[in-house]
């Protein structure tokens, strides 16, 4: 798969740029996202995420840049793109007084699927969403659980090759969870390029997920998971039962240690590798040695980092 | 898929009747308020023809069109209180989303609200027959036409305040001003000839005044005496139909639909 190839892109923005009065939402957005590839787009609030998502799908107009969708442009051929696109904004957009069923048979109506056709759909959306049985239950009467993998269905029905998820999963029980996570796996497998909106960064494994981080309205870091944590130093966090050796990193070796109580956290790109040699160097503190835990990184290390850079 | 405007329609006005359905309360009763009304006022607008020497059944007819014209005003606040909706559960943007055009979306919605308040003033004008032997002289299908050109006129002046008003409660105080005034002007409450001065100047302004001058052709005059307050009402339409297609091709903007969205 070519993540950032500008022929297989099925979604692909670039240098996008969108002001709302002084405040700068988009600064330079740059996002590629393969067929059948799901893009995890993390960042924190304001870095431009939700503003991705409604420029590419057509609610704003950029400043300057281009989304382009199967390689036609948003902007220029909204028609044409806008069958393509699948939509789930983050607040819930949903018909409360209507039944979960009607409001699936109005989205797939507006995405011109015939009755028969959208009832098909809808059934199998409900079994792999867990919404068989509240179907016909009033949407304001559905738990927030309901109301997010229903307002999921309504933007999966008609196959979208681009597939939009704006946070899906807040305020979601695992079980909700885990169902709407095997939708969208099941979404990009059958060939869409999923963008995934979230806060939740173990989700983003679970869906074996790309990443992009946003911030301050640009892609800051983008890439397969493992290649990007294979940049963030992992943890060695060694307890005693005494203080520990007193000990410091030399300078510009990329290493930190911390001393707190009886405990020494060592920072680097390979603690174990430090950790040997420190405790070799130190018999008498190796003696009171109580317990060794290696902390690989994690997202939110790479998530932190990133951003606090 | 794209190619399918007939069943996005479709789907659309399913769904509009679907949700009017759902909460008939304020059709039902500004129904319910038109017959009471019509039944309270019509023996005091006989009691004026009386003093006035106008056909004896003036009364009635005065009565069954003035709240026609009344209550289909008032029904005109549940219609755009339903495309209000529409923005303050979010599906606005999710209709525009969609492959469905900005007409599109508008036709799906205002065609289930038409036909509401044609049934409204069908029932209004049908008990009138029934009870009080409303008998309009130029015939049932000119009712009719004067019935399809006032609703028309309804529903661009309803998806005007709709896309205008940000909020519920804005939507209410306004449609209720506007409801009230036009049916004042119009002579749907006291007839324009016994409104003070200034107010008979400025009724043909309102395009109450002409609905009602319609209904009173069709109910006591000829089919030929239509054609004027027709036109005017078609020109009504037409009106509000441009001013309803500019705000929504500014609508169509997407700064100024952001700028647009509900207060919450």
């Amino acid at each position: 798969m070519n993540r950032e190839g500008r022929v297989t892109a099925m979604l692909e923005a670039s240098a996008l740029v969108k002001r709302f009065g002084t405040a700068v939402a988009l600064d330079g957005f740059d996002l590629s996202v393969a067929a059948g590839e799901i893009a995890g787009l993390v960042g924190h609030n304001g870095a431009g995420k939700t503003t991705f998502a409604r420029v590419t799908a057509g609610l704003v107009t950029p400043d300057s840049g281009l989304v382009r969708v199967a390689g036609m442009a948003v902007t220029r051929s909204r028609a044409r793109v806008r069958p393509l696109l699948g939509l789930a904004p983050q607040e819930l957009a949903l018909y409360p007084t209507a039944t979960a069923r009607e409001n699936l048979y109005v989205f797939a109506g507006l995405y011109g699927m015939r009755r028969g056709e959208a009832r098909h759909r809808i059934g199998q959306l409900a079994d792999a969403l867990v919404l068989g049985e509240v179907l016909d239950r009033r949407v304001r009467d559905l738990s927030g659980g309901q109301q997010r993998r229903l307002q999921a269905a309504t933007a999966m029905l008609h196959r979208p090759r681009v597939l939009l998820l704006d946070e899906p999963t807040v305020g979601a029980d695992p079980v909700t969870r885990d169902a709407l996570l095997a939708a969208v796996r099941a979404v990009a497998a059958d060939g869409a390029a999923v963008v995934y909106t979230t806060h939740y960064l173990p989700e983003l494994d679970t869906l074996n997920a790309t990443l992009a981080v946003a911030d301050h309205g640009r892609v800051v870091a983008r890439g397969d998971r493992a290649e990007l944590l294979a940049t963030v130093p992992g943890r060695a966090v060694v307890d005693f039962d005494e203080p520990p050796p007193s000990v410091t990193a030399p300078p510009g070796s990329g290493v930190e240690i911390r001393r707190e109580g009886s405990r020494l956290t060592i920072t680097a790109p390979e603690p174990a590798a430090v950790l040997a040699p420190l405790l070799a160097a130190h018999p008498g503190a190796a003696a009171h040695l109580r317990a060794i835990e290696l902390r690989p990184p994690t997202l939110d290390d790479l998530y932190r980092r990133l951003v606090s850079a | 898929m794209s190619l399918r405007p007939g069943v996005r329609l479709a789907a659309e006005v399913r769904h509009q009747t679907i949700l009017l359905a759902r909460d008939p309360g304020p059709m039902i009763g500004y129904l319910v308020m038109g017959l009471l009304l019509i039944a309270a006022t019509r023996p005091l607008y006989v009691a004026l023809d009386r003093l006035t020497a106008a056909p004896a059944a003036a009364g009635t007819d005065q009565a069954a069109a003035g709240m026609a014209v009344m209550f289909s005003l008032f029904a005109l606040k549940v219609g755009a209180a339903h495309l209000l909706n529409e923005r303050t559960w979010h599906t606005w943007d999710r209709l525009r989303a969609s492959p469905a055009g900005f007409g599109e979306i508008l036709a799906g919605k205002a065609l289930p609200i038409f036909v509401a308040v044609l049934a409204q003033q069908a029932v209004l004008f049908g008990v009138s027959a029934a009870a009080f032997g409303l008998h309009p002289t130029a015939g049932w299908p000119a009712l009719a036409a004067c019935a399809l050109a006032w609703s028309a006129c309804v529903l661009f002046l309803g998806t005007g305040a709709a896309t205008l008003a940000r909020t519920p409660a804005q939507l209410s105080a306004a449609g209720d001003i506007f409801a009230l005034l036009t049916a004042v002007l119009g002579g749907a409450i006291v007839p324009v000839d016994l409104l003070p001065g200034w107010l008979r100047h400025v009724a043909p302004a309102s395009p109450g005044y002409w609905a009602l001058d319609a209904y009173h052709c069709a109910l006591t005059g000829t089919p030929a005496q239509l054609g004027r307050p027709l036109a005017v009402l078609g020109v009504f339409a037409l009106a509000g139909a441009a001013i309803a297609a500019l705000i929504s091709a500014r609508l169509r903007a997407p700064s100024l639909s952001a700028r647009l969205r509900p207060v919450r």
